[in-house]
């Protein structure tokens, strides 16, 4: 997704730098989820429990989002499935971002190492994403464990591409070849010079992933492969809303449907600005 | 999975002109079978097999008639059935079928380890071309039951192919089966069983929102819809609700946790179900009424045992629910206290807890799942809903408890779910429930001389005034509910008399395929 397009020339008063840009957006990211995860903390005991005398009940005073066909209140079930998905979003982006880490400055350890990264990079680039996903998944009997290998496995490699080439025009600066000439071993130069130079890369790479590994664990719910259906998320609750659509019951599918937008919607933008300071040359996609 | 592309497509080339000449009916109602349509592999069992025909069928009021059989009857010892076969039934494909047809069919099918449980059968053998005797190796009464569900294939011309090319002497000849996609039948010209009002069926699979869709285009006649969609018919159909004993409840494990596994390495047993008294709470306790609210839209009936209403329950097994009141004395009696005061009993400082299996893909096992966990939890049981695959259910049901569902026209059901020989076997007997004297009764009724004299025994295995498998015996089960089943269907099409339906949602309804007519123009 592009950031908000400008015209030319109308540039507002006040000079909106990339990082003014990324901060506003940032603080916009995470209210939201410190909101969401607060909110879920919040939920009282029983607003997630089911209730035969309030059945596919549209959007009330009650019950601001309506009630499913179990009678329980859809936007506490949001909000707890939006803050379960953080939760397993967070794992997996930072599951997916530790490996593009270890691979992208694992392939300063030599020509071997290197060609072994691109490859395995490039290789993982080509399988189809979400094909690949299920795949793994699947193998490993679905669930939220499923999910997070699955999410985990697939998003690293266009970080690690990003990290691997920075990395190596780094270790073939100067300073490096002297750290190295001095007796620095390769794993001291990967800490102290290269880790600290790809903090910003390897952050703007953990935000831009996050909203994917969420809509991937959608995804991945949505075709029963993931959460336990019982359980609140939003794949479920989509999935299920298709059934309760037809009967006319559009409630069911809104706040999980416009909740997940949002959240992958502020993340999405915090990421490209972050992007846009790190990386002003678009390696990371 | 929902496929709009897929189901638009199919929509469009059901409504293309194929319908101007004759009448063509297009039924959404599942039923596709895994292995092709083969009755010796298992096709049939749950019902109508749609291309071969029984030596007996039920009519609509569960009395058996004959199909191909003219004159049936059991020897004194009860070990010999004599059946006499009509002398004008043919094959698809024209030529006569003879006892050597039924000789065949019975002979391969008691060998052949399929759904068809036969291997009761001593011997079949053909007295002449229309005289068969069938020996069993102990008396079975409920051996009747295959009678009607196992279909006849032909000796001359049955092979590896078979399942996907049937020829049978049934109304229906295959004309196209599309895998995952729709089977297509035509009328058998040699049928003996008279005019057929359709000159193509088509029964299209999918989901159930694929159906959905297609009865809202108009272009299904009839569709199995759940019950959650009842009453939201389009508007040239008709809603059918058809009384079931397609039942779902819950299993226990029976006995205390073992050792040792079953031969797939899963394991047997939990100490909490082990107690007989949690079993009986968990009866007592249930709102089986606020279930049928809740999971089946009100579309469905309590269940108090595993064939209510069917002339072999026993009413008297049963305790009544919703009577948490007692359901909590039981367990204090018991010794099932909340000592640390979390709301959950423990007993010797085992928690009141476990979990509730449900396959993660059924709607209505889940809201059961969950259902009767939030009404345990008020009696102090934690009932812990897991959503899985059935691979995964397989190898913890002998452990945990279970959102199963059965339901036959036939009460060997009954003898596979209770007896100790059924122990882990399928499905059946997941708890390992084993009582000498509810064994005993099964046995007694199997062997019984008359369908009518067997009847005492199967309700004596339920509730004998002392034992039995039932609620007030040993509580194998706490059965939940007795779906409703739910169908759209044209306003223009004449279904004649239903039976009250066996488990399974869709295929049973076709038991009387061949009288249903179009009243329209």
């Amino acid at each position: 997704m592009s950031a908000v397009t400008e015209p030319i020339g109308a540039q507002p008063a006040r000079l909106r730098t990339p990082y003014k840009r990324a901060a506003r957006r940032g603080t916009l990211a995470l209210a939201l989820l410190a909101a969401i995860l607060l909110g879920a903390q919040l939920l009282p005991g029983d607003a997630l429990a089911i209730d035969a005398t309030a059945r596919a009940l549209p959007p009330q005073p009650d019950h601001l989002m309506g009630t499913d066909l179990l009678g329980r209140d859809i936007a506490a079930r949001t909000l707890a499935a939006l803050a379960q998905s953080v939760q397993i979003g967070l794992l997996a982006a930072g599951a997916s971002t530790g490996v593009a880490v270890i691979l992208g400055l694992g392939a300063t350890f030599g020509r071997l190492a290197d060609h072994a990264v691109g490859v395995l990079t490039e290789l993982a680039l080509g399988l189809p994403h979400f094909v690949l996903l299920i795949m793994i998944a699947f193998a490993m009997g679905g669930g939220t464990t499923g999910v997070i290998v699955a999410v985990a496995l697939t998003h690293w490699p266009r970080l690690a591409r990003v990290l691997r080439h920075e990395a190596q025009t780094i270790a073939a600066s100067d300073y490096v070849a002297i750290s190295r000439a001095l007796g620095r071993s390769r794993l001291w130069v990967a800490r102290h010079h290269l880790a600290p130079h790809l903090v910003a890369q390897i952050v703007a790479g953990f935000i831009v992933i996050f909203p994917h590994a969420i809509l991937h664990e959608a995804g991945l719910s949505f075709i029963g492969l993931g959460i336990e259906p019982h359980l609140p998320s939003i794949g479920v609750m989509l999935s299920e809303s298709l059934r309760e659509i037809m009967a006319g019951h559009w409630w069911v599918a809104a706040a999980p449907g416009l909740g997940l937008m949002l959240v992958a919607l502020a993340f999405e933008r915090f990421g490209e600005a972050l992007r846009q300071v790190s990386d002003p040359a678009g390696h990371i996609t | 999975m929902f496929r709009p592309l897929a189901t638009a497509a199919l929509a469009l080339s059901l409504l293309s002109p194929a319908h101007a000449e004759a009448r063509s009916l297009v039924l959404a109602i599942g039923g596709e079978p895994e292995g092709g349509f083969d009755p010796i592999m298992g096709w049939g069992h749950y019902g109508n097999p749609l291309f071969q025909s029984t030596l007996l069928r039920y009519d609509a009021e569960l009395d058996l008639v004959g199909d191909l059989a003219t004159d049936w009857r059991l020897s004194q010892d009860g070990r010999v059935w004599r059946i006499r076969l009509r002398e004008d039934a043919m094959f698809s494909d024209g030529t006569p079928l003879t006892a050597k047809d039924v000789v065949f069919t019975y002979t391969a099918a008691s060998t052949a380890g399929g759904l068809a449980d036969l291997t009761v059968l001593k011997e079949a053998r053909a007295l002449d071309d229309t005289t068969v005797e069938l020996e069993l190796t102990e008396p079975r009464i409920t051996f009747v039951a295959r009678l009607a569900t196992l279909g006849i294939v032909p000796a001359h011309s049955y092979g590896a192919d078979y399942a996907r090319q049937p020829i049978g002497s049934g109304p229906f000849k295959l004309v196209e089966w599309r895998e995952g996609e729709q089977l297509v039948v035509a009328p058998n010209p040699y049928w003996h069983g008279g005019e057929i009002a359709f000159d193509r069926v088509s029964f299209v699979f999918g989901s159930e929102e694929a159906g959905q869709a297609l009865a809202r285009t108009g272009a299904a006649d009839l569709v199995a819809v759940p019950p959650s969609m009842a009453d939201a018919a389009p508007p040239d159909m008709a809603v059918l609700k058809i009384d079931t004993v397609d039942n779902r409840g819950l299993a226990f494990p029976m006995g205390p946790a073992r050792d040792e596994t079953t031969e797939t390495g899963a394991p047997i047993g939990n100490d909490v179900t082990a107690d007989r008294a949690i079993r009986v709470a968990i009866n007592q306790a249930l709102d089986r009424e606020a279930l049928v609210a809740l999971a089946l839209n009100g579309h469905g009936r309590p269940a108090m045992g595993p064939a209510d209403g069917l002339p072999w329950d026993n009413p008297e097994a049963a305790i009544p629910g919703n009577d948490p009141t007692a359901a909590m004395a039981t367990l204090e009696d018991a010794g099932w206290t909340d000592s640390d005061g979390d709301g959950l009993r423990e007993k010797d400082g085992l928690r009141a807890a476990f979990r509730v299996l449900y396959p993660a893909g059924d709607s209505t096992r889940q809201a059961l799942a969950l259902g009767a966990s939030q009404q345990l939890r008020a009696i102090g049981i934690e009932a812990q809903p897991t959503g899985s695959s059935w691979d995964e259910i397989g190898a913890l049901m002998h452990s945990q408890v279970v959102v199963l569902g059965w339901g036959a026209h036939d009460p060997s059901e009954i003898y596979a779910l209770h007896h100790g020989d059924y122990a882990g076997v399928d499905y059946y007997n997941t708890g390992h429930y084993a009582n000498p004297t509810v064994d005993a009764h099964l046995e007694g009724a199997e062997a019984a001389g008359s369908f009518d004299a067997s009847l005492a025994h199967w309700q004596a295995a339920a509730w004998d005034g002392e034992t039995g498998f039932g609620p007030k015996g040993d509580a194998a089960w706490a059965w939940l509910v007795n779906l409703e089943h739910a169908y759209w269907a044209s306003d223009c099409l004449d279904l004649g008399s239903l039976q009250i339906h066996p488990h399974g949602h869709g295929f049973p309804i076709t038991h009387d395929l061949p009288s249903w007519r179009w009243t329209c123009e």
